[in-house]
C-alpha cells in the first residue's frame, strides 16, 4: 500500500510538473543527492550541515521546553490549585501561533548578544512547549481514580504513588508530548529561519535560494530534506515508544 | 530493529554536522539581512561590519556606531547600483515619457542651485534626519544611465560566482551581446538626452496613462522617483503614477513577474539576478545612481582586521556582496557563511 501511496504521489508530481514550473522529480532528487554531501556554491554549505543546523536549534530548545513542560503538567494534573494557575494561562497562550511571536522576540532579546539566535530558540521553545504539557497534562490527569484511592488506603507515601501510580500512566502522555512537541519545534524553527538571518539552517537555504532565483529544484530539496528530517523524528519517536512501553 | 538501527545511523550523520567551527583565522564570516537591521545588529554587536547603501551607511556613522572602513567609489569606481526597469519596453511613448521624468528629475537634483529643496525631498523620502541625509549625499553619485562596461564587469562576476543558473542562449539570446542589447535599453534615452540637448525645455507628448510604479522604501538612491513627483515631471508628460513600495529588489521583481507594477526603480543586482535566473522580462531603460555604498565597522579600522569577524551584507549575489570579496581577496581574507 505505501509503495502504491508514493507512486501515486510521484506520479501527481510529474503531472504537475508538466503544467506547472515545478521541477521533475528526477531533478529534484538529482540535486537533493549532490547537495546532501556537496556544498551549494552560494552559500558553500551541504544540505546535511544546513539540516544539522536547524536541528541543533530544535533540540536546543525542545529539551528546554521538555523539561519544564513534563513536570508541570504532571505536578498540575495532580494539583488542583496550581492546574487552575496554569491551565487558563495555558489556553490564553496556547492558540498564538509561534511564529506571532518573532516580533516580540525580537524587541525582547535585542539586548542580548545573538538575538536572532536567541529569538529563535525562544520561538521553537513555544511551539514545542504547549504541545507538550497539553498532552502530559491530559494523561496525567486521567490516572484511575480508584488506583489513587487504593494506594492512599493502603497509606502509600506520596513519593511511591508518584512512582508507582501516576508515572506510568502519564508516560504514554509525556512520550506523545515529545513527539508532537518536536514536530511543532521543527516547523517552526524553518519558518524562523526565513524571516531572519541566520548564517545556516534548512530555512535559511530555501530563502536564499529563492532570493537569488532560477534554483527551485534546490528549493524543492531543502523543502525534501525537511520532510525527511521530520519523518525520520516521528518514526524514531513512535519506535522508542514501543521500546519504552512495550504493553502498549 | 534493523531499520531501526538504519535510522540511528543517520540521525548520527547529520548530527556529526552540528559541531559549528567558530568563524576561521584568516576568514570573514558573512551573513545576510535588510540595511535597516544592519544598523541595528551593529550597535547591538550582532555583526562587525556590513556593506550596505545609503542611507544606512551615514546612519551608522552619524550615530557614531560604526565607521567607514572603505567606500565602493574606493574599491570599484563606477560600480552600477540602482536602475530604471520596465517591462513595457516596447511602448517608446510611455518608456520616453518616464525616463524623460527620470533624466529632469536627476538633472534637478544634481543642480547645486537646488541643494536646500533636495536635502528636504531626501528628507521626506527616507525619513532620515538632516544631518544623515546630508552625509549620505556626498557618496551618492545620481546618473542618468548606467555606465555599460561596469555592468557587464558585474555580470562577468555573477557568472564567476556560480550565481546564473541559465545561459543568455537558454534565455533565447544570440550571444552576451544580443542579451545586453536588449537589457540594457539605452536607445530611449539616447534619444530623450539629444532632445534636450537641442532644447533645454523640451517636453515629449502627453501619455495620458496610469502607470504602476515600484520603489524601495527609503533608498536615497531612488531619490529622482521622488524628486519626479514631487516636481510635477510626471504630471507634465501625462502620467498618472500609482507607486508601489517594496521592501527589496526581489519582491520588486515578483512584482514585474506578477503584473503588479510596469516600471519600478530597483538595485542592479536583482533585477540581473532575476532576469537571467528566473525569466523576468525587464529592460534596463535608465540609471538612478552609482557607487553609494560602504563598508562600515564597529571597530575595524581596515579590511585585515575583518579577519574572524562577522559582516552583513543584503543578499548573495548582490553588488555589496561582490564589493567585499573584491577587497576580501586584495586583503588575502576568504569568505565563509
Amino acid at each position: 500500500m505505501r509503495l502504491k501511496g508514493a507512486i501515486l504521489l510521484i506520479f501527481l508530481w510529474y503531472l504537475v510538473s508538466a503544467i506547472t514550473e515545478l521541477p521533475h522529480p528526477h531533478e529534484v532528487a538529482e540535486t537533493f543527492f549532490i547537495l546532501l554531501f556537496n556544498s551549494e556554491p552560494v552559500l558553500g554549505k551541504t544540505l546535511v550541515q544546513h539540516a544539522a543546523a536547524s536541528l541543533l536549534r530544535v533540540l536546543t530548545a525542545s529539551l528546554l521546553a521538555f523539561s519544564i513542560a513534563i513536570p508541570l503538567g504532571i505536578v498540575s494534573a495532580l494539583n488542583r490549585t496550581l492546574a487552575e494557575v496554569v491551565t487558563p494561562m495555558v489556553e490564553a497562550l496556547r492558540p498564538i501561533p509561534p511564529l506571532a511571536w518573532i516580533p516580540l522576540a525580537y524587541v525582547i532579546f535585542a539586548p542580548l548578544p545573538n538575538t536572532v539566535q536567541v529569538s529563535q530558540i525562544f520561538i521553537v521553545f513555544v511551539g514545542a512547549f504547549f504541545p507538550c504539557f497539553v498532552s502530559v497534562f491530559d494523561y496525567s490527569r486521567n490516572v484511575p481514580e480508584e488506583l489513587l484511592e487504593m494506594a492512599r488506603v493502603f497509606k502509600a507515601p506520596e513519593r511511591l504513588i508518584l512512582r508507582d501510580v501516576v508515572l506510568p500512566h502519564s508516560l504514554q502522555g509525556v512520550l506523545s508530548g515529545i513527539r508532537i512537541g518536536l514536530g511543532v519545534g521543527w516547523m517552526s524553527i524553518i519558518a524562523a529561519e526565513m524571516i531572519a538571518t541566520s548564517g545556516e539552517g534548512l530555512g535559511y537555504f530555501i530563502l536564499v535560494m529563492y532570493e537569488v532565483g532560477g534554483r527551485t529544484a534546490e528549493i524543492v530539496a531543502g523543502m525534501a530534506m525537511i520532510g525527511v528530517i521530520g519523518y525520520l523524528m516521528n518514526t524514531l519517536l513512535l519506535k522508542a515508544e514501543r521500546l519504552v512501553m512495550p504493553w502498549r | 530493529m534493523k531499520r531501526l538501527v538504519a535510522i540511528a545511523v543517520t540521525l548520527a550523520i547529520l548530527l556529526a554536522g552540528c559541531q559549528q567551527a567558530e568563524v576561521g583565522e584568516g576568514k570573514i564570516k558573512v551573513v545576510t539581512m535588510s540595511p535597516r537591521d544592519m544598523v541595528e545588529q551593529l550597535k547591538l554587536g550582532g555583526i562587525d561590519a556590513f556593506v550596505a547603501w545609503e542611507p544606512f551607511v551615514s546612519e551608522a556613522v552619524v550615530n557614531g556606531n560604526g565607521k567607514i572602513i572603505a567606500t565602493s567609489a574606493d574599491i570599484w569606481p563606477n560600480h552600477p547600483c540602482c536602475v530604471v526597469a520596465t517591462t513595457e519596453k516596447d511602448d517608446r511613448e510611455l518608456v520616453t515619457a518616464i525616463v524623460w521624468a527620470h533624466v529632469k528629475a536627476t538633472r534637478f537634483i544634481n543642480n547645486p542651485d537646488n541643494r536646500e529643496k533636495v536635502i528636504e525631498y531626501a528628507m521626506e523620502f527616507t525619513g532620515k534626519s538632516r544631518e544623515v541625509v546630508d552625509e549620505a549625499m556626498k557618496r551618492i553619485k545620481f546618473i542618468e544611465y548606467p555606465d555599460e562596461e561596469e555592468f557587464v564587469k558585474y555580470f562577468e562576476n555573477l557568472k564567476r560566482g556560480g550565481y546564473l543558473k541559465k545561459s543568455v542562449k537558454e534565455l533565447g539570446y544570440e550571444s552576451e551581446d544580443d542579451f545586453f542589447q536588449d537589457f540594457l535599453y539605452k536607445d530611449v534615452y539616447d534619444y530623450v538626452n539629444s532632445k534636450l540637448a537641442e532644447n533645454e525645455s523640451w517636453v515629449p507628448e502627453k501619455v495620458n496613462k496610469t502607470v504602476r510604479v515600484g520603489y524601495l522604501t527609503a533608498d536615497l538612491h531612488q531619490l529622482a522617483f521622488y524628486v519626479a513627483m514631487k516636481e510635477g515631471y510626471y504630471s507634465q508628460v501625462g502620467l498618472l503614477v500609482e507607486a508601489k513600495e517594496f521592501a527589496n529588489g526581489v519582491m520588486e521583481m515578483e512584482g514585474f513577474k506578477n503584473g503588479e507594477i510596469e516600471v519600478g526603480y530597483l538595485g542592479g543586482a536583482p533585477a540581473t539576478l532575476k532576469r537571467v535566473n528566473d525569466d523576468v522580462r525587464i529592460s534596463i531603460i535608465a540609471g538612478a545612481n552609482s557607487e553609494g555604498s560602504a563598508i562600515v565597522a564597529k571597530d575595524a579600522s581596515s579590511i585585515e582586521e575583518l579577519a574572524g569577524k562577522k559582516v552583513a551584507i543584503p543578499g548573495f549575489g548582490t553588488v555589496q556582496d561582490f564589493l567585499l570579496r573584491m577587497v576580501a581577496e586584495k586583503a588575502g581574507l576568504e569568505i565563509t557563511t
